[in-house]
């Protein structure tokens, strides 16, 4: 049989060993699709996330630099202007500046650094800056953590009057903002792979529906409803699976009919000549007396054979239906003795001693009584050609222990033959087999579909059918039905 | 296995009973018809369903033997046919022993029916069991009453809300098999064995298609029946 490598595993080896690794494969189907759904709505929003935290910050960060520094230098020309008139003045030239955003003037001139607040010296401000503005006459601006809180600071060099001009602007109130932007994305990052699973669930669950369906189908007709056709759909992709199984399931139930009325037609073809057979031997019967005795061994040797050849064509028959699955049993529920005793008595020896034990009598099993009627009769031919007609036994009894529930019944025939050897046991079951012995049997006699049916009757009843020896020490076989029974 | 147990008590005497038998194999028409003769039953043949149904009207059977089988009208169609003006009893022929085949010849109207190959004795038990009259409910018992449901066994009449019903043998005594204990659960075993003859190995469909098919006459309602009652694992039963 040829098996189908599922398609959509992952062709490309570098990604294979990568799925490979995260073990993708073991997952099933749905949980892929659903895991792959959100990973990808992860990566997606946390790149845009990422992207716009990142742009906010650098958009807010301008926007308030160029606020600060085109302010400074507003500042720095009113102090420099200032201090030109009046050197004197600078706490007061400080405290008439326009400040916004609480930030924190600081003149250095003439080797002298004033503040507004004491806590403001000239220790607050980075040495780079300080070097870049007074030691070499730039104008520049630095980012930078103080008290571990963001500032930026300004340094604008005043050169009319050799001093520096410098401006320290918290920048908290920036980073509370993007705290905020940056909580917000990364609860919408959350909320998007939530959503990106949830689509993932529902696709899968799309995905998966028509294999569903065609799993239930074929179900179905394994079931024995040949008749099971998926719907047609407008679906593209799934046309071609439909399609693909339709077809199947057609030429399955073609196929299947078609050994179906093979069987019932050779049934016709084999049973329509044994008609007259039997009949014409009826008629030559009841004139046996009038015929030759030549004539007459010759009519009971036609007898007897086509008894056998009509027994051989139910046996094939039969096990023909059971090849095409097509036997369904009809079930009653039997008292296991009195089926038993009935089974015996229109079987080859009706006078074969049953022994039912008390336990045994009164349970039932469901079962089709003429199969399993056939069974019973098929181990006593089997017994009566292997030890004679004389030895045969039959008992019912249970296996369970005195006081255990009973579950099954044991059905043993037993015959006073030669026994059949260990390695021979599964063998005597399969069709035509030929043991050892075949050359004690009577002529033409053994080799047939007997034991095979009554392995296939017994196991369509749920049991089971073996054969040992018989107990202590006993010369002969034990052939035993077990079937699932319960109290009446 | 042997042949089920095809025990008749009453005797019916072949001399002079008239077996139609339609089937269209020459050689097993022949053969049939000449073991049936050494029985001691007077043949008529037909090969045909047509056939069949002038032969019918011609020599007026006392019982039918139908192959399924059948080249043009088949024997389902040949049966519910002659069904539909005679009560005569009929045994189907198969050679397919299918839950089908056997449901759908009851159902078209067969009394009974055999699997070929049978041997021709078998046959005539089946049919001295089918020709065998509807005993007596009893002494004294001349008109059975349940409810609107009426039976006068010694004159085979049935009559429903004063109505007669047109029933065929074995459906009447069927009924009358019911009717000799009122209220008795009867099993199926026990009405195969005293309306057809057959033993522990009869076919219990026999009972169920006729059960259903004698419904159909005696009920109102033969869905929801009120006096021929199934009694679940038991059998059946007749109440007015």
């Amino acid at each position: 049989m040829a098996t189908v490598r599922p398609t959509g595993s992952v062709r490309w080896p570098a990604v294979r060993a990568w799925a490979g690794r995260l073990r993708l494969g073991r997952l099933g189907l749905r949980s892929r699709v659903v895991l792959t759904f959100a990973l990808g709505a992860f990566l997606l929003s946390t790149l845009l996330a990422a992207f716009t935290f990142a742009f906010t910050r650098s958009t807010l960060l301008r926007q308030r630099e160029t606020a600060v520094v085109r302010q400074a230098y507003v500042n720095a020309r009113q102090v420099q202007d200032g201090l030109r008139s009046d050197p004197s003045v600078v706490p007061d030239l400080l405290s008439g500046l326009g400040l916004p955003g609480g930030s924190r003037p600081l003149v250095c001139y003439r080797s002298a650094c004033t503040a507004l607040s004491s806590a403001y010296t000239q220790a607050i401000l980075p040495d780079t800056l300080k070097r870049r503005v007074a030691d070499d006459g730039e104008a520049a601006r630095m980012r930078y953590a103080l008290n571990g809180k963001p500032v930026l600071a300004v340094g604008i060099p005043l050169l009319a009057v050799a001093g520096t001009y410098y401006e320290v602007v918290p920048l908290d109130d920036i980073s509370d903002t993007l705290r905020s932007v940056g909580a917000s994305l990364i609860g919408a990052a959350v909320i998007t792979t939530a959503l990106g699973m949830l689509l993932g669930l529902w696709s899968s669950r799309r995905v998966v529906r028509p294999l569903a369906d065609a799993a239930a189908a074929a179900s179905a007709i394994a079931g024995g409803r040949l008749d099971t056709r998926l719907e047609p759909t407008d679906d593209i992709d799934l046309r071609g699976l439909t399609a693909a199984f339709n077809d199947m399931a057609s030429a399955l139930q073609q196929r299947v009919e078609r050994d179906a009325r093979f069987t019932s037609d050779v049934s016709h073809e084999l049973r329509s000549p044994l008609m007259t057979l039997s009949a014409s031997i009826q008629v030559m019967q009841a004139r046996r007396d009038d015929l030759p005795e030549r004539a007459q061994a010759a009519l009971d040797l036609l007898v007897a054979d086509v008894a056998r050849f009509q027994g051989l064509v139910e046996d094939l028959l039969e096990i023909s239906r059971y090849d095409a699955r097509s036997v369904r049993l009809v079930r009653d529920e039997l008292l296991v003795g009195e089926f038993v005793r009935q089974a015996v008595a229109v079987s080859s020896l009706p006078g074969t001693p049953v022994s039912v034990s008390d336990r045994a009598d009164g349970l039932v099993i469901d079962a089709d009584k003429r199969r399993l009627a056939r069974a019973v009769a098929n181990l006593i031919d089997n017994a009566r050609i292997h030890g004679g007609a004389e030895g045969v036994r039959v008992s019912v009894d249970v296996p369970a222990e005195e006081g255990e529930p009973v579950g099954h019944v044991l059905l043993a025939v037993e015959d006073d033959g030669p026994g059949v050897p260990v390695e021979e046991r599964q063998l005597v079951f399969q069709r035509f087999a030929r043991g050892a012995q075949a050359g004690q049997r009577g002529a033409g006699e053994g080799a047939g579909l007997g034991l095979a049916l009554v392995e296939e009757h017994v196991r369509l009843h749920g049991g089971r059918v073996w054969v040992e020896d018989r107990p202590e020490g006993t010369p002969g076989a034990r052939f035993v039905i077990e079937l699932p029974a319960e109290e009446a | 296995m042997a042949s089920p147990d095809t025990t008749v008590r009453a005797t019916i005497a072949p001399v002079g009973t008239r077996i139609l038998t339609v089937e269209d194999d020459e050689r097993i028409r022949t053969s049939v018809r000449m073991a049936l003769e050494d029985e001691g039953w007077t043949v008529d043949e037909a090969a045909s369903g047509e056939a069949a149904v002038d032969a019918f009207a011609q020599h007026t059977p006392d019982v039918v033997l139908i192959d399924i089988m059948l080249p043009g009208m088949d024997g389902f169609e040949l049966c519910r046919s002659l069904r539909r003006n005679s009560d005569v009893p009929i045994v189907m022929v198969t050679a397919r022993a299918d839950t089908h085949d056997v449901v759908a010849g009851l159902e078209a109207g067969a009394d009974d029916y055999l699997t070929k190959p049978f041997a021709p004795k078998e046959l005539s038990a089946r049919i001295r069991a089918l020709l065998r009259r509807a005993k007596p409910a009893g002494p004294g018992h001349h008109k059975l009453v349940f409810g609107d449901l009426e039976i006068v066994p010694d004159e085979g009449k049935v009559l429903l809300a004063k109505r007669d019903l047109h029933l065929t043998k074995t459906e009447f005594r069927l009924l009358c098999e019911l009717a000799s204990s009122p209220g008795k659960v009867f099993s199926r075993e026990s009405l195969l064995d005293r309306v057809w003859g057959y033993g522990y190995f009869g076919d219990g469909r026999l009972v169920d298609v006729h059960i259903r098919r004698l419904r159909t006459k005696v009920e109102a309602d033969p869905a929801n029946p009120r006096h021929v009652v199934t009694v679940r694992g038991l059998g059946y039963r007749l109440q007015s």
